[in-house]
């Protein structure tokens, strides 16, 4: 087989197939995996939930992860935040001509063991090849259904005065991780993607609160404009403490460094939740016995007044807008 | 200590006269919204956010200048990130780029010269904006280059020196904060002699002790009743500033006329590379054709940038100005008073709640 | 107008130093400085160290105060 992909593997003829056998058959191969027009499924028990994301992070390898892994947490979690059990995943790829067959199948590598994580199977795919320069290297978008647990109904609309609001992990680091990777501003830190597939944690989450108001991914914007999200779906007020929320040092130094804040940087492993304050610390330590819940803490609370705003705590004791989310991120020197 | 009050209870306790104390630089203004200072004061206090955000003070000409390097000479530009979103005349460097402009984002000088050394086959320009404590880098860069032997570097400079703002504003303020990384350069003589002609002022760092202790001793100062100095940030700030420095700039650039957005030009406020390094400045280089910005009138950011306003009695403040879309300097900026305003203003204060 | 960063110096090179700010390294000029040492801490602006610092803000706080009586 050739060591780069190329035009002739999009074609829909036998190197096409070939493709398929030696890098998708070989990788997501399960009883489920279609070789017809479409996959045939059982339909889930209850209600289901059905989400689409699309990936197309530069550069597609970083520490921590790749696109490939990430693909299939972004549609995961997302699913899993509904409170569904993800079962199936269709994947589609859109590859740039002269991408190597190596990368490729690494990528493919990494999703069969985030799919088995989870206990999702993929059960349709679709190979694009674009020329040189058309796409950057593989984009791969991912469609999810999932299994809502039974009683379980999350929505950015129930966040109710009093909740307390909790993160499964310390914020920023995929965000911090990618800009590193870019290495555009001569900066070296030792941090890592906190990718990661959260039905685990979203499990001990509805164990321990099967009442759960809110959970939603922290994704691009991060945590910040998640609270802003949901401050406005709700129409309520978000009290946080800075203080109380975790961010490695290494991002705060790299935030520091460029004049980012940790709280919009992205994360692609963690979960931004509402519970009513009196269960919260029942979800902490369930998170806490997850595998991606370890650093998870108590960040604040819903207010009735302020409505649509985050205010903070500050360090000294006053409070302080969360200035909203805007725009690009841009490093500032003054 | 016990008899001795701490910054945070002078400030909290203070019933004296009223106090108008300017901060300049905009980091402190960033920092003292981040922090919610403000919340702290007494009604006898009032904190005025002036005119030290380079961004903000840069004027439509100098980015209509960067956009026609790149659109018009195919110049590869490389920025503080904060410049991008401001508006020329036409447009922003964010604009030009989705023209098709070349618009690099760097961290530092050093980073837009390690560039140009890259990528010999591209002409880079580096927008040299900033007060004293940049000028330095920007220098730097210049020795970088010539140092490495390449040709395809050169700086647009718009760099300003702050003591001409003292005095412009100076019936404006009773005690100013004077921006510590510009003294860390500086040193605190100049600021010394300005007490002579009556202006009072306080060196400040930027953490919460520091803006809290130097608040507190322009409190404490002021009761005495005559004009004084403090130097607060001793940590960094020495007398004699970074001889290095001021050396350095002195030896590479030349005071000049400069204009500030929304004050005009006030004279021997800026700097531009000298005469043994034209080769590095970009204005003779491409031979850029003289600009005149044009910014929206409507637009009161010069009476903000003076103190005379609040950025909420500016009429765009709020409608057509906003952080995302932005038709001054001050909103574009982080650090800008109108952005600040904008982004914390509004915070009731609810501390004793 | 001017974010500094403070750093620690955990290596000399001619003319430059790599800075550590909470674990974020990076190579900043150091010629505007005299006698650096490693394990210094410096004030860094736009990629260039301005000035050592020769303490932390909480004494600094406790002297000048104390120098304002």
């Amino acid at each position: 087989m050739n060591d780069t992909v190329t035009l002739a593997h999009g074609a829909g003829g036998e190197q096409t197939s070939e493709l398929i056998e030696r890098v998708f058959k070989k990788h997501f191969s399960n009883p489920n995996l279609t070789a017809d027009d479409a996959a045939v499924l059982m339909p889930p028990k209850g209600r289901m939930a059905m989400t689409t994301d699309g990936f197309i992070v530069s550069p597609a390898f970083f520490p921590g992860g790749n696109i490939g892994k990430l693909s299939i947490c972004g549609t995961v979690n997302d699913l899993s935040c509904m409170g569904a059990k993800p079962l199936y995943l269709t994947c589609s790829f859109v590859i740039e001509e002269g991408f190597s067959m190596e990368k490729l199948e690494e990528i493919a590598a990494a999703m069969e063991k985030t799919a088995a994580e989870c206990g999702v199977q993929i059960v349709a795919g679709d190979t694009k090849v674009a020329g040189k320069g058309q796409v950057d290297g593989v984009f791969i978008t991912t469609t999810g259904v999932g299994e809502i647990v039974e009683g379980v109904e999350t929505s950015g609309t129930k966040a109710a005065p009093g909740d307390a609001i909790i993160v499964t992990g310390d914020v920023g680091r995929h965000g911090c991780t990618i800009l590193l990777a870019r290495d555009e501003f001569g900066i070296d830190a030792d941090v890592t993607s906190d990718c990661a597939p959260l039905w685990s944690a979203v499990q001990g989450i509805i164990e321990a609160a099967p009442d759960v108001h809110v959970i939603r991914d922290a994704t691009r914007g991060g945590v910040g404009t998640v609270l802003y999200e949901i401050a406005g779906q709700s129409q309520v007020g978000i009290r946080l403490n800075q203080t109380d929320v975790p961010v490695q040092p290494q991002v705060k130094g790299v935030c520091r460094m460029l004049g980012l804040e940790p709280l919009y940087l992205a994360c692609e492993g963690r979960l931004v939740v509402f519970v009513p304050a009196e269960e919260a610390e029942k979800v902490v330590e369930a998170l806490k016995a997850t595998p991606y819940g370890k650093e998870a803490a108590i960040i604040g609370h819903v207010t009735e007044e302020n409505v649509g705003r985050v205010i903070m705590t500050t360090e000294i004791g006053t409070q302080s807008v969360l200035p909203k989310p805007g725009g690009e991120l841009l490093p500032r020197i003054c | 200590m016990s008899e001795r009050l701490s910054a945070r209870d002078i400030i909290t306790s203070y019933h004296g006269k009223k106090l108008r104390i300017m901060e300049v630089c905009g980091t402190h203004t960033h920092e003292i919204f981040r922090l919610g200072i403000r919340q702290l004061l007494t009604p006898e206090v009032e904190l005025i956010s002036g005119p030290g955000c380079p961004v903000c003070v840069t004027p439509a000409g100098f980015i209509d200048e960067a956009i026609w390097l790149a659109l018009e000479k195919h110049v590869t530009i490389c920025s503080f990130g904060d410049l991008v979103r401001v508006p020329g005349s036409k447009m922003s460097l964010a604009g030009a780029r989705a023209q098709g402009a070349k618009v690099q984002v760097v961290y530092a000088p050093i980073d837009a010269e390690e560039y140009a050394k890259a990528h010999p086959e591209e002409e880079v320009v580096f927008l040299s904006v900033g007060f004293e404590t940049t000028t330095p880098s920007s220098c730097i860069a210049v020795q970088q280059a010539i140092e490495d032997g390449i040709s395809n570097f050169a700086l647009l400079t718009a760099n300003k020196t702050m003591p001409s703002a003292y005095h412009a504003l100076k019936d404006y303020v009773d005690v100013y904060l004077y921006p510590g990384h510009v003294n860390a350069i500086t040193g605190t003589k100049l600021c010394e002699s300005l007490v002579d002609e009556g202006i009072s002022g306080v060196v400040s760092g930027f953490t919460a002790n520091e803006l809290m202790t130097a608040i507190a001793c322009a409190i404490k100062k002021s009761e005495e009743g005559k004009p004084f100095f403090v130097n607060a940030y001793p940590r960094v700030v020495t007398r004699e500033g970074s001889v290095e420095a001021q050396k350095l700039v002195a030896s590479m650039m030349d005071e000049i006329d400069t204009e500030w957005r929304g004050l005009g030009v006030i004279p021997k406020s800026g700097l531009k590379l000298n005469e043994k390094y034209a080769a590095y400045d970009a204005r003779i280089k491409f031979a850029i054709p003289p600009m005149e910005g044009r910014s929206n009138t409507a637009c009161r950011c010069g009476e903000v940038l003076q103190g005379k306003i609040k950025s909420p009695e500016c009429p765009l403040f709020g409608k057509a100005c906003t952080p995302l879309h932005p038709v001054g300097a001050c909103m574009v900026s982080g650090e800008g008073a109108c952005s600040a305003y904008y982004t914390y203003g509004n915070v009731r204060n609810d501390n004793n709640e | 107008m001017c974010v500094g960063l403070q750093g620690k110096v955990i290596k000399i090179r001619k003319g430059t130093a790599v800075i550590d700010a909470d674990g974020a390294k990076r190579e900043v000029s150091v010629q505007l400085l005299d006698d650096l040492e490693p394990g210094d801490y410096v004030m860094v602006h736009a990629g260039t160290a301005i000035a050592k610092i020769t303490d932390d803000d909480e004494n600094e706080m406790n002297s000048v105060l104390d120098g304002l009586l």
